[in-house]
C-alpha cells in the first residue's frame, strides 16, 4: 500500500494546481466584491464547452483555445458585474443574500444553456498532451505524471506569478487591493471603483473559463458538473479563509491530496461523499477557514 | 378580514379546493393538481427560513429526500402501512433537521447557503451509494394507483401545513420573533429572544411537512431514486416559486409556485422538446426577480397596496390595531 | 447590603492583549441616573456590553439585583431586567415601529392581547404613538432613538443603560429626549447612561463615573468630576474641554 503513496501525493498535487487557479479567482473575486458566485462551477463547465466547440470548429489544439477563451469570458464577466454590483447595492431585502440568489439563477441558466445545446452527454478534450506521460523510477517506486495535468499544475503556477505580479506591482493591483479593503476610501483617493470591480470579476471568470479546458482535457466535461466543481471551489476558499489569498494554495492543495488519497486507498464512490462531509466539517469547526483569516 | 376569523377561512378554501377532485376526476388533471399542491407545500417551508427567518436553506430538498427514502424503506422492507410511514418520513426529516440544524445554524448568512448545499449533496451522495436505498437505482413501492387519494392526501397535508404555519407566523408571537432574528439576530438578543432555540425551532418546522410530503411523493409516484428526490430540483424549484412568489409572507410562495407551476406544465405541454429549456427560464427568472422584483410578483402588489393606502390616509395617522 | 441595583467588582474585559476594561469597580444604587462618561476609547460601551451580557467579563464579578449575573447571556439578562440601547440604532428596519415594540413586549407578556397593551402604552410613553405602522426605517434619527428606547422600556427593566441616546440630535430633539429619560427615571427605572453631550449628562446625572484607558479614573457628584485635574487631564489630552461643562 505505501508503494502507492508516492504516486498519491504526486496526483494530489497535480490535482491541486487545477483547483488552485479557480479558488484564486473566486477568493480574489470574493475579497474585493464581497460576492460569494454559486455559479462559478459553471463558468469553468461553459470555459471548457467554449474550449470544445473552438476545437470542434477550427480544428487545432484545444489549448490554443485558452486565450479566446479567456478573453470571451474576461468580457462575459466584465458586463456582468454592474448588474451584479446593482443587486448588492439594493435597498430591500438583505443584498448579500439576494446577490448569492442572483448568482444562483444564473447558474440554472447557464446550466440549462449547455445541457440544451450540447445535450447530457459526456465529451472529452484531445489535446497534445493529453496522451503522453512522465514516468519516474525513483528507486523503488514508480511515478507516473500524465502530461496534460502537468500543464494543469504549470498553468496553475502561471496564474499565481502573474496575479502575484499584478495585485504587487501594478497600479491595477494596487487598486484592487485598495477596493478590497475600504471600498469608500479607495473612491475618495481617486480609485474607479466600477471599473477595477469590472475588471475583477472579468479576470476571475477568465480564469475560471480557462481552467475549464484544463479540466476538460483532464477529466471530461458535461453540462452538469458545475455543480461539484463549485463546491470543490467553496470547499478550498472556506479551508483557505475567504478572501485570503494566501491561504489558497494551501487549501487547494490539501484537497488535492485528499481527493487523491481517497481516490487510491477509498472505495472511489465515496470520495465525494467524504469531500462533502468535510466541507461541512470544516464549516462548523472553523468557518474562518484553517488560518483563521477568513472574513 | 370581516366575520369570519382567518384559520376558519383558510379552512374553508381547502375543503373548497377538495372538491376539486370530486369533480374533476381526469387522471392527468389531478396528477396535475397534486403535483401544484406538493410545490405549494415545498415552497412555503422553504419560505419559513427563508423570507421569516432570513436564512438561505439551499438543502431543503433533503427534507423530501429523507421523507421519501424513510417512508419508501418503512414500506417496502418493514410492511409498514402507508399513512404511519408517510408521518413518520415525516419525524425522521425533523430528526435530521433537528441534529444538523444545531451546529449548522451557526453559521451565518453565505455560509450557511454553502453548509446547507453541501449537506445536500453529501446526503444525496449516501442514498447513491448505501445498498439499503437501492443506490442509483433507486427503490419501487407498491402500486397504489388512486388518482383521487392522493390528491386529497396531499392537500391534507399541504393544508394542514398552511394552517399551522399561518397559526404560528402571522397570528402567534412567533412568526414576529422570527422576523426580528432575520432583522437583527444579535439586537434581538437584547430584547430577550434567544435565537439559537428559534432558529433550531423554524428549522423543525420546515422539515417535518417537507418530510411527510416527501413521503406521500414516494407512495404517489412509487419509484424514488436519488436523483429525483435529494437532487438539485427539488430545492432549486422550491426557491424559484418562493422568491418569485416573494418571501416573508405565506401567500406569496402559494402563489409563486401556481404560477410557476402553471407555466411549467404548459411549457411542457406545448414543447416538451425543449424541456432542458425549463432550467434556462428558471434561473432566469430567479435572476430577473431578484433583480427587477425583489419582494417577488406578491411582495410588490402588497407593497402598491399598502403604499397607495398610506397615501390616502397620510402617513403620519394612527389606526387601531387590525391584527 | 446597600441596595445597589448593579454592582462591579474588578471587572475587566481583555481582547487579545488589549485591556478594553481594567478592573473596573463602580455601583449604581435604585433609583439613580449615573452617567458614564471618558474619551473615546475610553471602554464606555464595553462596559455596557459587559453588563448586558455581549461580552463575556475576562475577569472580576457582576452582580445585578444581589444576583451574580457574570457572563451571562443577553436574553437571560433582559429576563432579570436588564435593557439597553445600542450606540449605532439598530431598530428591526423592514417591522414597523409597533412590531419593534411587540416583540420587545413578548418578553413580560407572552400573549398576542396583552402583548399589543404592553406595546401601545410603551409607544404613547414614548411618544410614538402617530408612528405606529411606519415601517421603522422610515423613521427619523430620533424617532428610531425614541424606538430604540421604546425597545427596552418594553422589557419592564430595572436597569436601564442608554448608549448615547442623545448624540446626534438636534438642541429641541435632544431635549425632548432629556425629558423622556427623566420620565423613566420616575417610573422606578435605575439608569446608567453614556453619553458625550456634557450639558446633558451633567444635568441629569446624580453621579458620574469616569473611565479613561479602560479603568475609572474618577467618580462622585458632576460639579466634583467636573474639576477633577485627572478628568480634565484625560480630557484635555484629547483636546476638548470638560471642565467648563461644554460639548467636546
Amino acid at each position: 500500500m505505501l508503494i502507492l503513496l508516492p504516486q498519491a501525493i504526486v496526483d494530489g498535487i497535480l490535482l491541486g494546481g487545477i483547483y488552485l487557479t479557480v479558488a484564486m479567482g473566486f477568493s480574489l473575486a470574493y475579497g474585493v466584491l464581497h460576492v460569494i458566485d454559486f455559479a462559478v462551477g459553471e463558468w469553468i463547465m461553459l470555459g471548457a464547452f467554449v474550449g470544445l466547440t473552438f476545437t470542434n470548429w477550427f480544428h487545432l489544439d484545444p489549448l490554443l483555445s485558452l486565450p479566446v477563451v479567456f478573453v470571451i469570458f474576461a468580457a462575459v464577466g466584465w458586463m456582468l458585474q454592474p448588474l451584479l454590483q446593482r443587486v448588492l447595492s439594493g435597498s430591500r431585502g438583505r443584498p448579500v443574500l439576494m446577490a448569492l440568489v442572483f448568482t444562483f439563477g444564473l447558474a440554472l441558466a447557464f446550466r440549462g444553456s449547455a445541457l440544451t445545446v450540447f445535450g447530457i452527454f459526456t465529451h472529452s478534450l484531445n489535446t497534445a498532451l493529453s496522451q503522453g506521460s512522465w514516468h519516474v523510477n525513483w528507486g523503488s517506486f514508480f511515478l507516473t505524471i500524465p502530461l496534460i495535468r502537468l500543464a494543469g499544475l504549470v498553468y496553475a503556477l502561471a496564474v499565481i506569478v502573474v496575479l502575484n505580479y499584478l495585485l504587487k506591482k501594478t497600479d491595477f493591483g494596487l487598486a484592487v487591493r485598495a477596493v478590497a479593503q475600504h471600498k469608500e476610501a479607495a473612491g475618495l483617493m481617486g480609485v474607479d471603483i466600477k471599473r477595477t470591480s469590472a475588471a475583477v470579476y472579468g479576470l476571475y471568470v477568465g480564469i475560471s473559463a480557462m481552467t475549464g479546458v484544463f479540466i476538460g482535457a483532464i477529466v471530461s466535461l458535461n453540462a452538469s458538473m458545475g455543480p461539484d466543481l463549485s463546491l470543490f471551489a467553496f470547499f478550498v476558499v472556506v479551508l483557505a479563509g475567504m478572501g485570503y489569498l494566501s491561504g489558497v494554495p494551501w487549501a487547494s492543495f490539501l484537497l488535492g491530496l485528499i481527493q487523491s488519497f481517497f481516490l487510491i486507498y477509498l472505495n472511489p464512490s465515496y470520495v465525494l461523499l467524504a469531500l462533502f462531509t468535510i466541507l461541512y466539517g470544516i464549516l462548523l469547526i472553523s468557518p474562518t477557514g484553517m488560518f483563521r483569516k477568513g472574513v | 378580514m370581516r366575520g369570519l376569523p382567518a384559520w376558519l377561512w383558510i379552512l374553508l378554501v381547502i375543503a373548497g379546493v377538495g372538491l376539486v377532485p370530486v369533480v374533476m376526476t381526469d387522471a392527468f388533471f389531478l396528477r396535475l393538481f397534486t403535483e401544484a399542491l406538493m410545490w405549494i407545500g415545498l415552497a412555503i417551508t422553504w419560505d419559513l427560513m427563508a423570507g421569516y427567518v432570513g436564512y438561505l436553506n439551499f438543502g431543503h430538498g433533503v427534507s423530501f429526500g429523507v421523507g421519501a427514502y424513510a417512508t419508501a424503506l418503512l414500506i417496502v422492507n418493514a410492511g409498514w402501512p402507508f399513512e404511519p410511514a408517510a408521518a413518520l418520513g415525516g419525524v425522521a426529516a425533523g430528526l435530521v433537521a433537528l441534529i444538523s440544524g444545531w451546529p449548522t445554524l451557526r453559521l451565518r448568512g453565505a455560509y450557511f447557503a454553502i453548509g446547507t448545499w453541501a449537506l445536500n449533496r453529501a446526503v444525496m451522495q449516501l442514498a447513491l451509494v448505501l445498498d439499503i436505498t437501492g443506490g442509483a437505482d433507486g427503490m419501487r413501492l407498491p402500486a397504489f394507483l388512486r388518482p383521487q387519494f392522493f390528491s386529497w392526501v396531499m392537500l391534507g397535508v399541504v393544508g394542514a401545513t398552511f394552517l399551522v404555519l399561518w397559526l404560528l407566523l402571522e397570528q402567534a408571537p412567533f412568526g414576529l420573533k422570527l422576523k426580528a432574528i432575520r432583522e437583527d439576530e444579535s439586537g434581538s438578543l437584547a430584547i430577550g429572544l434567544n435565537p439559537a432555540k428559534l432558529k433550531l425551532q423554524a428549522y423543525v418546522l420546515s422539515a417535518v411537512p417537507a418530510g411527510i410530503i416527501g413521503g406521500v411523493y414516494a407512495y404517489w409516484i412509487t419509484f424514488i431514486d436519488p436523483a429525483s428526490t435529494l437532487g438539485d430540483l427539488v430545492t432549486d424549484q422550491a426557491v424559484v416559486m418562493a422568491i418569485f412568489g416573494g418571501l416573508g409572507t405565506l401567500i406569496g410562495p402559494v402563489i409563486g409556485a401556481l404560477l410557476l407551476f402553471a407555466f411549467k406544465t404548459y411549457f411542457w405541454a406545448y414543447l416538451s422538446d425543449y424541456q432542458v429549456l425549463y432550467l434556462i427560464i428558471l434561473g432566469l427568472a430567479i435572476a430577473a426577480t431578484v433583480f427587477f422584483l425583489p419582494d417577488g410578483f406578491w411582495g410588490t402588489v402588497t407593497r402598491r397596496r399598502e403604499g397607495r393606502r398610506a397615501l390616502q390616509k397620510g402617513m403620519a395617522l394612527a389606526h387601531f390595531p387590525e391584527k | 447590603m446597600s441596595d445597589h441595583v448593579l454592582k462591579l467588582e474588578s471587572v475587566s474585559v481583555a481582547f487579545g492583549g488589549l485591556m478594553a476594561v481594567d478592573a473596573v469597580s463602580f455601583q449604581v444604587a435604585a433609583g439613580e441616573i449615573v452617567g458614564l462618561i471618558g474619551p473615546n476609547g475610553a471602554g464606555k460601551t464595553t462596559v455596557f456590553n459587559a453588563v448586558s451580557g455581549y461580552y463575556k467579563p475576562t475577569r472580576g464579578r457582576i452582580t445585578f439585583l444581589g444576583q451574580d449575573v457574570t457572563g451571562h447571556v443577553p436574553y437571560e439578562l433582559a429576563a432579570k431586567g436588564i435593557g439597553r440601547t445600542f450606540q449605532v440604532v439598530k431598530p428591526f428596519a423592514g417591522l414597523s415601529v409597533l412590531e419593534n415594540i411587540l416583540v420587545a413586549s413578548y418578553l413580560r407578556y407572552p400573549g398576542q392581547a396583552a402583548a399589543r397593551n404592553k406595546a401601545w402604552e410603551v409607544l404613547k410613553f414614548t411618544g410614538l404613538a402617530e408612528r405606529a405602522n411606519i415601517p421603522a426605517a422610515g423613521l427619523t434619527l430620533a424617532s428610531r432613538k425614541r424606538l430604540e428606547v421604546g425597545k427596552a422600556l418594553a422589557l419592564e427593566p430595572k436597569l436601564l443603560l442608554l448608549d448615547e441616546v442623545v448624540a446626534g440630535l438636534n438642541p429641541t430633539e435632544a431635549d425632548q429626549t432629556v425629558e423622556l429619560i427623566l420620565k423613566v427615571r420616575e417610573s422606578g427605572v435605575t439608569i446608567l447612561i453614556v453619553e458625550h453631550i456634557m450639558r446633558v449628562i451633567m444635568k441629569i446625572s446624580s453621579r458620574i463615573i469616569v473611565l479613561n484607558y479602560g479603568q475609572l479614573i474618577a467618580q462622585g457628584q458632576p460639579e466634583e468630576v467636573a474639576q477633577d485635574r485627572r478628568v480634565i487631564e484625560a480630557y484635555l489630552g484629547e483636546g476638548s474641554s470638560a471642565a467648563n461643562g461644554s460639548t467636546p
